[in-house]
């Protein structure tokens, strides 16, 4: 069953009643919204907006189905990030498109007077409001004693206690909630909370000290001793480092060893997926395009997919242990330095794996700036798809030496992450016009064990959300690049089947070949660095189609190899693949943003074309001149 | 002759000293943001922690962990 079935259509929601979860950052509002929705929700994307909003319906078992929309969390009204600005939006009332019937304040148990600070804006909307308390099972941990029935007469509105993982409570909550849009929305002790944050505050405080709702007033001392004893290992003087990069490490590890046979499975799988096609409907030219132009494409998408969803599990894993906030923290001072957050290290990290998900991780930092920055230098991580091309390029230009390939492979990972410093380091200084660092105060939450089942929902939602937004590109572009490179105009008609040679991207190719020349390459090598465009990767099954290579993958890749070591310019006996002009092709996939998925990608989350059209310009110009002076420089050092 | 002790910031007092904050003062937005968080007049905080660079320090204040920068912390002064 797919968590992303259909939603909804407007028609129907609008006799649904529609209701709202509100909170803080981590209060365990997304937690809630899996229990209700049976993970049966999809992000929202707004036109105008940058920022999504998880939108789902309740499972049938639960009752009368309720539209349920997670708002992003919410410090204040005084909104800062477009999340929060958002969340405020909607709570108003004057978001276009979601009009709230009544809202679930969803509030963390252990910490309930700065969770119910802000509730008084959301009283104030004269609506229905439930509080939804999560985290009572911590209570215990934090020396607390909480009764359910004084809170619930000191707030004035419905408080139920649920327990997302077993599912506790959200069948009382819904219930509570059909009950109260019946009723008249009377005053209550929250809606006559101030707004003022430290009168809300002394006024929360008060409203639960009155009855005694809660005893042993949440002290800071309280706070849990199993965090405590955690975060001393964590954030300690010597060990914090070590522990976080083997962190660090065994992620790396387990995306890229622990992904292979699934990723051979599945490269295996479309490739013979084709040729079954067109062994079945014949050798026609509509066969060949939907066997390696359409299937081919979303083969090279669905190669991805398990780096990508064992990339997000494990992401996912690490937030919901409350780890990721220490990371952040760890790793704060010097990225701040560079006009980055600490939070950009998530970003960062998955930038390794692929842009994509990177683009979607940086909304987790809080403020525009820091997070355009980090989407800026994203490119420059050596995604995954570079991977395959540095193999071909490294073992084309140093045979026989593995471990030289191995070092060289590592230097590129290490220095895309120093260049993407430096980068960062003078956009921030200089485009950026940095100033002053926007605000830390980051929450780390309580470690808890993390749960499986929540988890792998979240990440089957991230997963499929990244298919969709990648596979589309990428499908396209791939089908696109295969009628170019089958198809060319001959002298009998504008448009005939013809041999890669002649086709339209040859001739395209040698258009450009002037430009590719400097490089030291010709118009062939121009066709893979044009179809890389696609995704990086098709410039190794390029490069095989354009110097004629058959069989499987293996046979490609030696026969490949073979052939780029004999290949001379035409007509010349000059040799193509020189030292020189493989350095110049790993500067520029090192450097160049050769990936429209990324630049869509960018575009939607950046909500203009500027910073992704300028990006593309920049990194590919950037990569294009520095792979030229490369070339000319080794030369010029007698390097051919 | 008992001196009345002068004010320091959140960012200079040593590890595991309850204080209780005197005020907060600093860039608007971002102290209104930090009363938001919950660091108002009044409140007792305590420096747990300090990150192993030395900054951010990790503060708790009305049963949270914050992180926060030193120079953020130096905008809450306390007694």
């Amino acid at each position: 069953m797919s968590p992303l079935q259909e939603v909804a259509s407007d028609k129907t929601a609008s006799r649904e009643m529609t209701v709202c979860l509100v909170g803080m950052p981590n209060s365990g509002k997304t937690t809630l919204m899996n229990a209700l929705t049976g993970g049966n929700f999809r992000t929202a994307n707004y036109p105008g907006v940058t920022v999504s909003l998880l939108r789902g319906r309740t499972r049938p078992e639960l009752g009368p189905v309720v539209n349920i929309v997670d708002l992003p969390g919410v410090h204040s009204s005084v909104a800062p990030s477009p999340e929060e600005e958002l969340a405020c939006t909607v709570i108003e009332g004057k978001h276009p498109k979601v009009a709230p019937n009544a809202f679930v304040l969803v509030v963390d148990a252990t910490q309930l007077e700065r969770h119910l600070k802000f509730a008084g804006f959301v009283a104030h909307q004269e609506k229905p409001v439930v509080v939804a308390l999560t985290m009572v099972d911590l209570l215990p941990r934090v020396h607390q004693v909480l009764d359910l029935e004084k809170l619930q007469s000191a707030l004035g509105v419905r408080v139920i206690a649920v327990d997302a993982r077993t599912g506790e409570g959200v069948r009382e909550l819904l219930s509570a909630l059909q009950h109260s849009v019946e009723q008249p929305v009377l005053a209550n002790a929250l809606s006559m909370l101030p707004n003022d944050p430290a009168e809300a505050f002394h006024s929360v405080r008060a409203l639960l000290q009155k009855n005694g709702a809660l005893q042993q007033t949440p002290r800071a001392h309280e706070i849990d001793p199993l965090t405590a004893k955690l975060d001393q290992y964590a954030l300690h003087r010597l060990w914090g480092f070590p522990i976080f990069l083997i962190v660090l490490i065994s992620l790396f590890a387990s995306i890229f060893w622990a992904a292979q046979p699934f990723v051979d499975a599945i490269d295996s799988g479309f490739a013979s997926a084709g040729q079954l096609l067109i062994s079945v409907a014949g050798d026609s030219i509509p066969a060949r395009f939907l066997a390696e132009g359409v299937i081919g494409g979303v083969g090279a998408v669905a190669v991805f997919f398990p780096q990508i969803m064992i990339l997000f599990f494990l992401m996912t894993l690490l937030e919901d242990s409350g780890y990721l906030a220490r990371g952040a923290a760890l790793v704060d001072r010097p990225l701040s330095a560079l006009g980055l957050h600490g939070r950009s290290f998530v970003p960062m990290l998955s930038g390794f794996a692929c842009a994509i998900p990177a683009v979607f991780a940086a909304r987790a930092i809080p403020a525009r700036r820091e997070r355009l920055l980090t989407i800026w230098i994203l490119p420059l991580m050596s995604c995954s798809a570079r991977l395959p091309v540095y193999a071909l390029l490294l073992a084309a230009v140093m045979p026989a030496a593995a471990w030289k390939q191995g070092l060289s492979l590592a230097a590129i990972y290490i220095s895309s992450l120093l260049v993407g410093a430096l980068v960062a380091g003078i956009a921030s200084r200089i485009v950026f016009k940095y100033r002053n660092p926007s605000l830390l105060a980051m929450e780390l939450p309580v470690y808890r064990v993390p749960r499986l089942k929540p988890i792998l929902r979240m990440t089957w939602a991230r997963g499929s959300a990244y298919l969709k937004r990648a596979g589309v590109p990428i499908t396209v572009v791939s089908a696109i690049l295969w009628l170019l490179s089958n198809f060319g105009a001959t002298q009998q008609s504008f448009i005939a089947s013809t041999p890669m040679d002649e086709s339209f991207a040859a001739q395209l190719g040698q258009k450009i070949e002037p430009a590719l020349n400097p490089m030291g390459v010709d118009w062939r090598v121009g066709v893979g660095l044009i179809s890389a465009f696609a995704a990086r990767e098709v410039f190794v099954s390029s490069m095989a189609i354009v110097f004629h290579i058959d069989g499987d993958e293996a046979a490609q890749q030696e026969g490949l190899l073979e052939q780029m070591r004999t290949a001379t310019f035409p007509g010349t006996s000059q040799l193509i693949f020189t030292p020189a002009s493989i350095v110049g092709l790993i500067v520029f996939f090192f450097f160049s943003l050769q990936c429209f998925s990324t630049v869509a990608v960018v575009r939607k989350e950046t909500g203009s074309w500027k910073i992704a059209g300028l990006q593309l310009a920049f990194y590919t110009g950037l990569g294009y001149v520095l792979a030229v002076a490369s070339v000319q420089t080794l030369r010029a050092f007698g390097v051919a | 002759m008992p001196v009345t002790p002068a004010l320091l910031s959140l960012a200079e007092i040593p590890l595991n000293q309850w204080r209780r904050i005197k005020k907060v003062e600093g860039p608007r937005q971002e102290c209104s943001r930090l009363m938001d968080l919950g660091f108002t007049p009044g409140e007792e905080v305590i420096v747990t922690q300090a990150s192993p660079l030395g900054d951010p320090i990790v503060i708790r204040v009305r049963g949270a962990l914050l992180a926060l920068r030193k120079r953020e912390a130096a905008w809450i002064l306390v007694t």
